[in-house]
């Protein structure tokens, strides 16, 4: 994925002004920084669900700038949203298969039903993958979403999107709200997973701790624009990223 | 009429009147039933209040009506329901607006705007006198001296059928559950690639041919006239809000309810003033009003 001067507007407002960012296929990399740096605006922009005043988007070099979240998910590129945003009242196992029903979506229901009924069988083999990466899910398939714990969600929220087959995942605030020792098994469920199935992560997080640990790349994103960029190691090192972001964590949160 | 003279007037009652009443009060309530049920789909699927749902139950009784003298009443009424449905998904496109940029509440204007211009048409197409068309059936079931028309039965059953239908279809099909994930969190059903509008349309499409439904069964025992939909909309918001626009099987209670008062208020209504007709409506809703009071203690579960 590509992207090349990105700018998103709010009216009048400028949430991302000017953007380039790259990522290869298989590859962890976080995009940090502070509250309203505009992280979320840019990744929302990224999937299609605000259209980019200016700049472009590319998946493997195709201009997907300004396409639907569904053509974007088709291209294998799917969002794990802020704050999770499960279906509350539709048992896991619905939640888990809306997301491959989604991917099924083109323009109108009649089609991407068919199309969704006749890959049932390939659709099962994915959701017991699903179920095999994690597990718990499996005994939670089916009680309401809206009744797990948080980072009971937070799964279902991944194992969702990794049902739309995904080969980048877009994940918004995976440590928001959760304990750390959740934060920490997700985490190490994210570095298997792109271990083994060769699923790229783009990581926006405030906690740049956890985004260093988990990504090999990062980006820091302050008031719209990158700020810094390098490996986590180097970024680490660095006494303004020290100050902000590690030291004194979330200062300017 | 005071409320001592009501009571005592519905103690004197026999209770076959009673009965009477509660079989007329449960099938027009079937119908509000639907109408409310409408509303509840169209609102958690979009969170738009759609006060045109009254013109989608006015005019499939209507379309009934026109094509009943050329083809099987059954056949008219199937066509009604259908083509009712198709508009209805037209109708939510136009209703939507445009992505992002219209508010519910600019929603909900364009629904009334709406439902006048369809019930203009009305008034060109078919006039302004009321019309009926003949039932199943021109006997009817004595039932321990109760007269049931079979037309009230099909109501009661169809709606029944209906609601457990629609219950089924948003529980276990994986397209009823696309539609509970837009009313759910509809940022995330975009997210998971879903095309939001196009299963608006599918809500709006089946809200409107159920409404259909209920005034196509009931205009042979009742009439359809050009300007119910106010009084059709208005009781099935009703039924609505009694399931916290919600609950699809509160809605359906509501709608009995509203419809066992009315006939309540009109029987025993008539022995108090002979005017009772005009306050069916109002005691009805008084009586909603009340009960929605007692209901919100609890909480809703969306269903």
């Amino acid at each position: 994925m590509e992207v090349d001067d990105l700018v998103v507007q709010y009216g009048p407002a400028v949430a991302v002004d000017g953007v380039s960012l790259e990522l290869a296929a298989g590859e962890r990399v976080a995009l940090i920084g502070p509250n309203g740096a505009g992280k979320s605006s840019l990744l929302n922009a990224l999937c299609g669900l605000v259209k980019p005043a200016a700049g472009s988007v590319r998946i493997d070099g195709r201009n997907v700038t300004g396409q639907s979240p569904g053509a974007i998910v088709r291209l294998g590129v799917t969002q794990v949203p802020e704050g999770r945003q499960v279906f509350p009242t539709l048992p896991v196992e619905a939640n888990l298969l809306l997301g491959a029903y989604g991917r099924d979506f083109r323009r109108e229901p009649v089609s991407a039903t068919i199309r969704y009924v006749r890959r049932r069988g390939q659709i099962q083999q994915r959701l017991d993958r699903v179920y095999t990466l994690l597990p718990a899910l499996r005994e939670l398939r089916n009680r309401p979403a809206g009744q797990t714990s948080g980072g009971e969600q937070q799964m279902v929220a991944i194992g969702r999107a990794l049902m739309a087959e995904p080969r980048l995942l877009a994940i918004d605030e995976l440590s928001l709200g959760l304990a750390p020792v959740v934060v920490q098994a997700l985490s190490e469920f994210l570095l298997k997973l792109n271990a083994d199935e060769g699923v790229a992560i783009l990581l926006v997080e405030q906690n740049a701790l956890l985004a260093f640990e988990l990504c090999e790349r990062a980006y820091v994103l302050e008031a719209g624009r990158i700020a810094l960029e390098g490996t986590s190691a180097e970024l680490g090192e660095n006494e303004r990223v020290h100050a902000a972001y590690l030291g004194g964590l979330e200062v300017e949160a | 009429m005071t409320l001592p003279q009501l009571v005592l007037a519905v103690a004197e009652a026999d209770v076959r009147t009673l009965l009477q009443t509660l079989v007329v009060g449960l099938s027009t309530g079937s119908a509000f039933a639907l109408v409310g049920i409408s509303f509840v789909l169209i609102f958690r699927t979009t969170g738009i209040i759609n006060f045109a749902q009254g013109a989608f139950a006015v005019m499939g009784g209507l379309f009934t009506v026109g094509l009943v003298d050329d083809l099987p009443t059954w056949l008219a009424a199937t066509i009604a329901v259908v083509v009712v449905g198709l508009i209805g998904a037209v109708f939510g496109f136009i209703a939507m607006g445009f992505r992002g940029r219209t508010t519910s509440l600019a929603s909900l204007i364009i629904t009334l705007g709406i439902a006048l211009l369809v019930s203009s048409l009305e008034l060109l197409a078919f006039g302004d006198r009321p019309h009926n068309y003949p039932g199943i059936s021109e006997s009817s079931w004595t039932v321990w001296d109760v007269v049931i028309n079979p037309q009230y039965a099909l109501v009661a059953g169809v709606t029944i059928l209906a609601a457990l239908l629609l219950t089924l279809l948003l529980r276990k099909t994986i397209v009823g559950n696309a539609l509970v994930a837009c009313a759910d969190q509809v940022r995330a059903a975009e997210l998971v690639g879903i095309n939001v509008r196009s299963v608006t349309m599918i809500a709006f499409a089946v809200s409107a041919a159920l409404s259909a439904l209920g005034w196509v069964l009931l205009t042979p025992v009742t009439s359809v006239n050009y300007d119910s939909d106010v009084a059709i909309a208005v009781n099935g918001f009703a039924a609505a809000a009694f399931g916290g626009l919600v609950s699809i099987r509160l809605a359906y209670l509501g709608g009995l309810l509203l419809g066992i008062a009315e006939q309540l208020v009109v029987v025993y209504g008539d022995r108090v003033t002979d005017q009772a007709r005009q306050y069916e409506l109002a005691a009805a809703l008084i009586v909603i009003l009340l009960l929605i009071g007692w209901r919100s203690r609890h909480e809703v579960e969306p269903a």
